[in-house]
């Protein structure tokens, strides 16, 4: 059966990644992993995924911002939907956000996400496809 | 900051009240005269009075001009010299001119003599206390003249047109009214300068007061911002403590809900919780680093209970620890201890955890076929400790950070996703805590070689 679609995962954390990967490919999703930011960008315009889950703070706290900047700034990554997950609820520390300028996020999570919220959202965002490569 | 009242800019201050305060002495002085030539027609020497009175403006004049010139002048000892002087010579004048309106408006008889009772309290003003006292001597002085001299038939008698002729011929009067007024001048001379004298004394406390309070002030502020400094390192310690416990703790967690949610195959939900398992390890380890973190910098050091330890046999101990680890990673670890070395005072345990963790990563950096050595050493005053590895090596950019708390160099990362960058800040804090200093040399790619020096306890 061919997939329902193509998620990317960028994540600094492998166990996370495999974890998600897992439970996504369980339900029929292409799954691909990327650990730092710029991997990411390049692995999303080697070939465009269909939904992208994006971690805020990986080598540095604004990494994920600067990610979400670039593909807002692509206008052929623009349409990817993104989802920003993230360790850090703490209050100060969305301070450090750049907050004066919106991210380009559809949506935004706490970890620990439910997996079954994580398929839910892989249905919800990726498109319909009747042929899938 | 000047640390004495400005004496010289007071003295010029009053200088110009008591020139302005002059020129009213003169017109009042113009009018009582006036008056009394009106009140009594032909009996009054009003010529010379107003002689005299025309002289005071005319050197009040003269003074006027000359206290602006000694005004824009630079200020200094030069000036206040000439501003004492300046003041003598006014008092001086004021002096002589009243005694001259005296001798011309009744001599003994007259009550004016009474004014010179300001000129005593303006000296006390301007001036020292014994200057007061000169100038009250000098008052009496110059009425004893000039009843003496008028008594003596030496320079005629001007009377009041309201006082009978004979009372300046009477001997006895002359020396009763020269001792009433002596007497008065000199009391006036004593309260005045004791007032005056007070009042500087409290001006001068005051000032002190103020500079002590000041200098408490700025002394807060420092110590305020120093307060709220620390308390922005704590919060920073706070947040990154936190992220660094959610984060593998909610990666536990996913790992245990993807083995509990049935998504997993058997063997891949084995795999699972066995990468939960690490990271939990991990996070005790975490954990642990924390506490001694806390508690090297709590303990307070009392040097004569520190025991002496000798570094190379926690060496030996920890060396034996890593052996295994070395071995499995194919890394060579050699050591080389000088003989004979002395002891330093520091807590065994905490230069266990120095050893451990410059060790650990040399061989956690460090790739299969490399190359660890250890070696210490000592010279005069202390022990030399260095761990040389031939592994990933730290960049440019990354080294003036590397002993921070929580830091970790990218290329780090790389080889060790998941460590916290607490071992090297704790390194840093045990050497420091015990007299020493820690530092590192190294190229990117190439390795790095760790340094820390402590005090000889045998010195």
């Amino acid at each position: 059966m061919s997939a329902k679609g193509d998620i990317l995962i960028i994540d600094d954390d492998p166990d996370f990644c495999e974890v998600v990967k897992t439970a996504l490919e369980a339900n029929n999703f292409a799954v691909r992993c990327a650990n730092d930011g710029l991997r990411g960008l390049a692995m999303m315009r080697e070939k465009k995924p269909d939904l992208v889950f994006l971690d805020v703070i990986m080598v540095s706290p604004t990494e994920g911002c600067y990610v979400s900047d670039e593909i807002d700034d692509d206008p052929d990554l623009r349409q990817v939907p993104v989802v920003m997950v993230t360790s850090v609820t703490d209050s100060k520390y969305i301070g450090l956000f750049p907050t004066d300028r919106p991210l380009h996020v559809d949506l935004f999570l706490d970890k620990p996400v439910p997996l079954a919220k994580l398929v839910e959202l892989a249905n919800r965002f990726v498109p319909p496809k009747h042929v899938t490569a | 900051m000047k640390d004495r009242l400005p004496f010289e800019a007071e003295l010029i201050a009053r200088i110009d009240w008591l020139i302005r305060l002059r020129w009213l002495a003169v017109v009042g002085t113009a009018l009582a005269i006036g008056l009394g030539a009106v009140s009594f027609p032909g009996s009054l020497a009003v010529g010379p009075l107003l002689g005299v009175a025309g002289f005071i403006g005319l050197y009040n004049l003269q003074f006027f001009l000359y206290l602006r010139t000694l005004k824009v002048g630079p200020a200094g000892t030069v000036r206040l010299r000439h501003a004492t002087l300046f003041a003598y010579i006014q008092i001086i004048l004021d002096l002589l001119a009243l005694a001259v309106l005296i001798h011309f408006a009744g001599g003994v008889e007259s009550p004016i003599a009474i004014f010179f009772v300001f000129h005593v309290i303006i000296a006390s003003i301007l001036l020292q206390r014994r200057v007061s006292y000169l100038v009250a001597g000098l008052a009496s002085l110059l009425f004893a003249a000039i009843g003496g001299l008028e008594y003596a038939q030496i320079i005629p008698h001007h009377p009041l047109p309201i006082v009978g002729m004979e009372v300046y011929r009477r001997g006895l009067y002359l020396a009763m009214s020269t001792t009433v007024l002596a007497l008065t001048l000199f009391l006036v001379a004593y309260l005045a300068t004791s007032i005056t004298g007070r009042l500087r004394e409290r001006d001068q406390e005051l000032l002190e007061s103020m500079q002590v309070s000041r200098a408490k002030s700025e002394e807060l502020q420092k110590l305020n911002e120093q307060l709220s400094r620390v308390d922005g390192e704590r919060t920073r310690f706070m947040v990154l403590v936190t992220h660094e416990l959610r984060a593998p703790i909610s990666t536990i967690y996913s790992c245990l809900e993807l083995a509990l949610s049935g998504y997993a195959a058997p063997e891949k939900a084995h795999e699972v919780l066995a990468r939960a398992q690490n990271r939990a390890t991990e996070m005790l380890g975490f954990i642990s680093d924390l506490l001694s973190l806390t508690r090297i910098r709590e303990q307070a050091v009392q040097w004569e209970q520190v025991p002496l330890t000798q570094l190379e046999s926690v060496l030996q101990e920890v060396v034996d620890l890593m052996k295994v680890e070395a071995e499995r990673k194919d890394v060579f670890l050699g050591v080389d201890v000088a003989p004979d070395l002395a002891p330093v005072r520091a807590l065994p345990d905490q230069i266990k955890l120095v050893w451990t963790n410059l060790l650990s990563n040399a061989i956690k950096y460090t790739d299969p076929c490399g190359i660890v050595r250890v070696s210490l050493s000592q010279d005069a005053g202390q022990l030399i400790g260095t761990v040389r590895d031939t592994g990933i090596g730290i960049s440019p950019e990354d080294m003036p950070r590397v002993f921070d708390e929580f830091y970790r160099a990218s290329n780090a990362r790389l080889v060790s996703p998941h460590g916290t960058g607490v071992g090297l800040s704790i390194v840093r804090r045990i050497v420091e805590k015990w007299g020493g200093k820690v530092w590192v040399e190294s190229e990117s790619g190439l390795g790095s070689k760790f340094t820390f020096v402590l005090p000889r306890a045998d010195s």
